[in-house]
């Protein structure tokens, strides 16, 4: 078993290297002629690519080769290419004209081809110059943008309405504006064969696990895809249990979540291309907790928080509840209220289990035919939801009434959960609970969760038990599980396995009417 | 080592708790009552001796053997056959009892519940999901007692304040009526699952913090201790002399709640509570199961032999009990007699044996 995994990965690694790798490995020579032809070997085919030949003040001959539309060919002109041709300018060595003439921030040598095509390739133009065997890259990069909104699945009524966009510089920037510190580090590496996808690992130096870092690198190393289009293909690759229907990082799209997780001594994976930066290591307590709980005040944020873990409950376990005291525990109902029950279920045809099924499948795709819907015909869909399926449907005899209520209620409780991958976790897990309702009973239902239980006990995140601070049980930590304690006594950063920088604030900082009166 | 996880001594505590109050609590305030009557809730104190002494002889079995389980030290005694011999002997007690134990669980949730369903899928579904616990470990078993104790314990003073209105105090009397015989005699059961504090000679080479093992042991032993005196105060201030009638005392007694027309017939709740208890009851001792017969057969790994060993304790709890009426009179004749040779008599007969020979051993080098 263990000799053929083994055979399997070699198998893997005997990737074929294309030409164009073969290629880039080469340094720049010396001549300038090679050179180019090389470039433009490298980019045939890519009508993008400009090779624009110019002269060194009428004398040295050189080639300007960028992207259109990824370099910004108006500072190009007026900064490098006016400058450089003047026929006035003294040329003698190309580094004190490059220091004297060019008005450009961040210029760097290149010296083989695969550096100059990673430089053209984020936009930068890149010059070649005769007799010299490096080129420069000028950082004049720019393109298009989305302009920076507030993310439409993440809302808070209190809170920063600033969103991450698809641009990675963008992002980071906004890290940078939030966590103003040195000690903010951010990683970068590339991911990705063919998309050379930029990632960046972004932590707190001096309160971050250091074996957690060391770990979250190692698992970002060893990806080898040919591309990146989103940070979920790299969630695949770096999660802990692979087969879990429970998600293993927290994505967020919002820049203050991503702030405040930093802070607390977790890793942040930034990928460019998507707005959804990956959080590790998390718990499940982490999905249930919204951003804004942070904000309102915490009685408030601690009421609501319970309201939510009953919901969480509810979407889980209402239906299958039902379907239970219907089929095995009718005398748990009080008298009154499971004859009104029977009376609606009178002409039913359906056994409850089979109703149940029915409703929470169709709830199911009107969930989903509303998401992936043009927006001028979502109308049409709640129509049919609201008037066919509920209304009809029940007078039709075909549904009961109790059942559309507990399905919709259900499915409210599922929205409330603010982490899309945990309410779909937990939406999934719903079936396979109601089928044990139907055929057990309440002990059934026990099974079930004793099982869910179970599983999420094995499951780690980065090496941190899943349900940690609740089992393992780490008291300090239930302060921000089981209510959402006041900051002032927040004290302690989440405790994440081996030594960590405890503290994040000095005690005694309740405010009072005595407080302010010391000297 | 075997096992790479590790719990600590209060998750060992919650674990011990669990596995002792998880049947018991369905089972024992009965059979107290049948022998001990109105003195029912002295009983339990008397039997926690016998849990007392086995977290004693445990702890400092493990103290001169240390890193070591009951099998593997009782080797090193008793020497390799009859160590062996040992080993296998307490491997049986505890299949047996495991067994036992589920089909407690099976005919009570049969006969009160699921009275058409048959007797092998409510047994085969519990020791799968036992054995899915069992699989992922000891550290796994402890954090999923530790989920559970806080609802287990809320919900069993949920049940006693429901009751509370209906409580009559006078039932209490005469204390001792008839000296302390009955109270002893009620107590040869409940000692028996207070014996199963041995199973901690499983555990207290996987923790964290060892020299904190006896203590949250004891600690454990009280609070069951304290939860069975609570319990059957409850049952007798509610049902007086009638107690010993019922098999299931607690769970008629859960039928008595009914208030404001809407709390009621809660027993199908309370027997959602149980099943997760009797869940980490059986896990606990699966686990010792598992791991004692891989540490018998000298393997590396102890996984593989999780699924087989459910499915004999499986076979062992349908054919070995052929019903209701001799589970019953097994647990309250046979077995408390079994438990008090195997988890009290041999391993107190071990320690002295370990402790001479530590002894003798320790004189020679002079």
């Amino acid at each position: 078993m263990l000799k053929r995994s083994w055979r399997k990965s070699e198998k893997g690694r005997k990737m074929q290297k294309t030409e164009y790798e073969k290629k880039e490995q080469d340094s720049l020579s010396n001549s300038f002629n090679n050179n180019v032809q090389n470039l433009r070997d490298i980019y045939k085919n890519c009508s993008d690519v400009v090779f624009r030949p110019f002269f060194i003040a009428g004398k040295g001959k050189a080639i300007l080769v960028y992207i259109e539309g990824l370099a910004n060919t108006e500072e190009i002109d007026d900064n490098v290419l006016s400058p450089l041709m003047q026929e006035s300018t003294e040329y003698d060595d190309i580094k004190t004209l490059l220091k004297k003439r060019i008005a450009v921030s961040n210029v760097k040598e290149l010296a083989t081809f695969s550096d100059c095509v990673d430089q053209i390739s984020i936009g930068n133009p890149v010059i070649l110059i005769d007799g010299r065997a490096t080129g420069f890259s000028l950082d004049l990069s720019k393109w298009e943008q989305r302009s920076v909104e507030e993310p439409s699945a993440e809302q808070v009524i209190r809170g920063p309405r600033e969103g991450f966009i698809e641009t990675l510089q963008v992002n980071s920037s906004m890290l940078r504006r939030k966590i103003r510190s040195p000690e903010f580090k951010m990683q970068a590496m590339e991911v990705g064969r063919y998309t050379k996808t930029k990632v960046i690992i972004a932590y707190m130096d001096g309160i971050v696990n250091k074996t957690l870092l060391e770990e979250v690198n190692n698992r970002l190393k060893r990806i080898d895809i040919d591309g990146v289009l989103e940070s979920g293909i790299i969630e695949e690759f770096i999660e802990d249990n692979p087969y879990s229907p429970f998600p293993q990082l927290l994505t967020t799209e919002r820049p203050d979540v991503a702030a405040a997780n930093l802070l607390e001594g977790r890793v942040v994976i930034m990928v460019d291309g998507t707005p959804f930066v990956m959080i590790a290591p998390t718990t499940l307590y982490s999905f249930f907790q919204s951003n804004e709980d942070y904000y309102s005040r915490f009685l408030i944020a601690s009421l609501i928080r319970w309201l939510r873990y009953f919901l969480v409950v509810m979407s889980l376990l209402l239906p299958s509840l039902y379907v239970a005291v219907l089929t095995f525990h009718q005398e748990m109902l009080p008298t009154t209220l499971i004859i009104s029950v029977a009376a609606s279920r009178e002409q039913v045809p359906f056994p409850a289990l089979v109703e149940a099924l029915i409703m929470e499948i169709t709830f199911e795709a009107l969930r989903e035919a509303g998401l992936r819907l043009p927006k001028q015909v979502g109308s049409a869909v709640s129509i049919v939801g609201a008037l066919v399926i509920g209304e009809s449907a029940v007078q039709a005899g075909i549904i009961s009434a109790p059942m559309v209520i507990v399905v919709s209620f259900t499915g409210i409780a599922s929205f409330t959960i603010p982490r899309y991958s945990a309410a779909i976790a937990i939406r999934m897990l719903r079936f396979p609970m109601i089928f044990l309702a139907g055929t057990l009973g309440l002990l059934g239902i026990m099974l079930g969760i004793i099982t869910i239980i179970v599983h999420l006990c094995t499951l780690r995140s980065f090496g941190v038990p899943y349900l940690s601070p609740m089992a393992p049980m780490n008291a300090s930590g239930m302060k921000d599980v089981l209510i959402r304690a006041p900051w002032w006594s927040l004290r302690t950063r989440p405790h994440f396995t081996g030594g960590y920088n405890r503290y994040r604030q000095p005690p005694d900082q309740k405010p009072g009417p005595k407080k302010g009166k010391e000297k | 080592m075997i096992e790479k996880g590790r719990i600590s001594a209060f998750q060992m505590a919650i674990m011990m708790y669990l596995v002792v109050v998880g049947t018991g609590i369905i089972f024992i305030p009965g059979i107290t009552a049948k022998y001990a009557k109105q003195d029912m809730w002295l009983s339990p104190i008397l039997a926690s001796l016998a849990g007392i002494l086995a977290v004693c002889t445990a702890f400092q079995l493990h103290k001169l053997y240390p890193k070591q389980t009951l099998i593997e030290y009782s080797v090193n005694v008793i020497g390799k056959i009859p160590g062996k011999v040992l080993g296998l002997i307490f491997l049986f007690f505890y299949i047996r009892m495991n067994a036992g134990g589920i089909r407690i669980y099976a005919d009570f949730v049969a006969g009160s519940f699921f009275t058409e369903t048959p007797l092998i899928v409510i047994i085969s579904t519990m020791i799968l999901v036992c054995a899915f616990a069992v699989h992922g470990g000891i550290e796994v078993v402890g954090r999923t007692s530790q989920f559970f104790i806080p609802l287990y314990v809320l919900f069993l003073l949920i049940i006693i304040i429901l009751l509370l209105p209906d409580l009559d105090f006078k039932n209490l009397f005469p204390v001792m009526g008839n000296g302390l015989m009955p109270s002893i005699k009620g107590a040869i059961t409940p000692q028996s699952w207070f014996a199963e504090f041995l199973l901690t000679a499983f555990l207290l080479p996987f923790l964290k913090d060892v020299n904190k093992g006896r203590k949250w042991g004891l600690i454990s032993v009280f609070a069951i201790m304290f939860t069975f005196v609570v319990t059957n105060l409850v049952i007798l201030f509610l049902m007086g002399s009638i107690t010993a009638s019922f098999t299931y005392p607690l769970l008629t007694a859960s039928r008595y709640i009914s208030i404001a027309d809407f709390l009621q017939h809660l027993e199908s709740i309370v027997m959602a509570i149980w099943v997760a208890g009797t869940f980490v009851k059986f896990s606990v001792v699966y686990y010792a199961i598992v791991l004692s017969t891989a540490q018998l057969l000298g393997l590396s790994n102890y996984r593989p032999l999780v699924f087989p060993l459910g499915f004999l304790t499986m076979l062992f709890s349908i054919w070995g009990v052929a019903n209701e009426t001799e589970s019953s009179s097994y647990n309250s004749t046979i077995f408390p007699f079994f438990s008090l040779v195997v988890q009290t008599l041999i391993p107190l007969l071990l320690l002295l044996v370990a402790f001479l020979r530590k002894k003798s051993g320790r004189r020679k080098p002079n």
